[in-house]
């Protein structure tokens, strides 16, 4: 890690983070059953106002999102660090975003991060409709940069599509959250049809964010692993990949072509990976995948964005950049913080990447989020119709 | 540290934009370790600039007694944020920003030990370093406080402050490098 504070002085000078235009696609603010009991269809809002008062563990609540995660299945040790952090309300966030010179954020939520692990589809999409709701109310502003994606459940594609189209001209919303945790079939699935189509239609980025749950579906099958440590190595990482390899081997990439596709919290050094490995597997396969007009990856370097955090941190922070090579993914790389989690990147580690030129970093901490969501520098969206 | 420039960051702190150099200030420079001791104390250009030089590095941080046993506290030392620890009535002197990504690595809310396996336990964890472990907020990155090693990056060291009691009073003494608590 030496190599990693050592500020390059030699190069060519570096724009402050003060100056630089610094958009966050992924940053969480935190919703409560007492919260979204106002906001939820009957009979939806009864449940809810019921658990109001339960005591809330971090990421993890009955009747709300429950199951096993950050650590459950083992011993815990007296610590300080600080890992359930949350932020409660639209002031606390902008104050806390300015301290990381962050200017525009993309809002996901905390507990809902689980959504797919209910088992009850009803509730499941009540709970959508009513985050939808409720962020759009209380969270949201183009004019202090807090921009909204709004949750996609995929217990139900038809009412998520309608949650699309009921949002597709809010000021607010630049994305379509999908999420990836403990969901059974993944994205990719043609019974989400009605999802990609939507979205698709109303020009919003799908964005998919998983977290570590353990569960019994693929790659959620985590509970033979010892430690958080292997867990969550192995959660977000192998959750975006495997989606990402559903989203390409049963044709979304060819149906929608226009279809722009974020994936969060992976860090970025498995790309090449998949890149390659899928590459491959054509080779032999093809025929498993009659619609691609192209080698895999070339799908993967056009359609996909991916986002930083958390971001590796070799002992020579140049390889983050070899890596960004290996994708293509100058125009494709986008900041993300996940500001409050426990493994948020501060833009300075970020930032202390060697970039072989500042529109790169421009592109990496700012430019390349603006095209991936149709908005100007002031979070203002291009793509109203 | 005063520079125009400081900007508030989560936590209350204040730390420069650039926050490289402030990381680098506050790790322990390799340059710094080699320098010998005493160099600035035991000046040859006599007893009354000496002293002069010596009480313009001193800060007087509080009374002995605002600083109970078990206890640390981020203080303000002109200019920089200095967490100082009393184990077992040893005191400590630490900068209040982690190397990592520059985390208020001090405002740990309580000071813990660690786990450690070695071939000697087979292998098998023991609670080791209890009241000796400086974690930061942030990110978990473990620091040992009397020697301000990082226990995942041995590459990575916290500058320790020269900090010490005299007549009940615990007086930080800032120099141009790191000299090791004694």
């Amino acid at each position: 890690m030496a190599e990693t504070v050592v500020t390059e002085t030699r190069r060519q000078r570096k724009e402050p983070l003060t100056d630089l235009l610094v958009v966050d696609l992924d940053v969480h603010l935190h919703e409560s059953p007492g919260e979204l009991a106002p906001y939820a269809d009957s009979p939806w809002d009864v449940a809810l106002d019921n658990i109001k008062d339960n005591h809330e563990h971090y990421l993890d609540m009955p009747s709300f999102s429950p199951g096993v995660s950050d650590g459950s299945y083992q011993a815990k040790f007296p610590t300080a660090h600080e890992g359930a952090r949350m932020v409660h309300d639209q002031g606390q966030m902008r104050d806390e975003l300015d301290e990381l010179n962050v200017d525009l954020a993309v809002l996901f939520p905390d507990h809902l991060l689980k959504l797919p692990v209910l088992t009850q589809a009803p509730y499941a999409s009540a709970l959508a409709r009513a985050y939808n709701a409720w962020m759009l109310d209380k969270w949201t502003s183009q004019e202090k940069g807090l921009l909204g994606a709004i949750i996609a459940d995929s217990h139900d594609p038809q009412d998520a599509a309608r949650e699309i189209e009921k949002y597709a001209d809010h000021p607010d919303v630049v994305g379509v959250y999908l999420p990836c945790a403990g969901i059974d079939p993944m994205w990719g699935h043609r019974m989400y049809d009605p999802i990609y189509q939507a979205a698709h239609d109303a020009d919003l980025p799908v964005l998919l964010h998983s977290v570590t749950v353990t569960h019994p579906v693929f790659p959620f099958n985590n509970h033979g692993f010892d430690t958080e440590l292997g867990r969550h190595a192995c959660s977000h990482t192998f959750s975006i990949m495997a989606n990402i390899v559903h989203m390409i081997t049963t044709g979304v990439v060819v149906r929608y072509p226009n279809l722009r596709i974020a994936v969060t919290e992976a860090g970025l050094s498995w790309m090449p990976f998949l890149c390659n490995r899928l590459d491959k597997e054509y080779l032999e396969r093809r025929r498993d995948v009659p619609f691609l007009e192209e080698r895999p990856s070339h799908y993967l370097k056009r359609q996909f964005w991916v986002s930083t955090q958390p971001i590796e941190e070799p002992e020579n922070m140049n390889d983050i950049i070899k890596m960004i090579e290996l994708y293509d993914g100058e125009d494709r790389t986008v900041f993300a913080s996940d500001w409050p989690h426990h493994d948020f990147d501060h833009p300075m580690k970020v930032n202390q990447i060697p970039f072989p030129s500042e529109e790169m970093r421009r592109k990496v901490f700012g430019e390349n989020a603006l095209e991936l969501f149709r908005i100007d520098s002031a979070g203002r969206r291009l793509n109203l119709s | 540290m005063t520079d125009e420039t400081m900007v508030e960051r989560p936590g209350g702190r204040e730390v420069k934009d650039a926050d490289d150099r402030a990381v680098k200030e506050g790790r322990e420079m390799q340059s710094e370790q080699q320098r010998e001791d005493g160099g600035g104390a035991a000046s040859a250009d006599g007893p009354q600039r000496d002293a002069g030089e010596r009480r313009k590095r001193e800060h007087v941080v509080g009374p002995v007694s605002e600083f109970p046993d078990g206890s640390h506290r981020v203080v303000d030392v002109g200019g920089r944020q200095i967490g100082v620890f009393n184990i077992r009535g040893s005191f400590h002197a630490l900068p209040n920003i982690c190397p990592h990504q520059t985390g208020p690595v001090c405002e740990a809310k309580q000071v813990v030990g660690t786990l450690l396996a070695t071939e000697k336990t087979d292998w098998d964890p023991e609670w080791v370093k209890d009241g000796e472990v400086l974690i930061c907020p942030w990110h978990g990155l473990e620091y040992h406080i009397p020697t301000g090693q990082c226990l995942a990056f041995p590459n990575i060291k916290l500058r320790r402050y020269d900090v010490s009691v005299e007549d009940d009073q615990v007086v930080i003494r800032l120099s141009s490098r790191a000299s090791p608590s004694k």
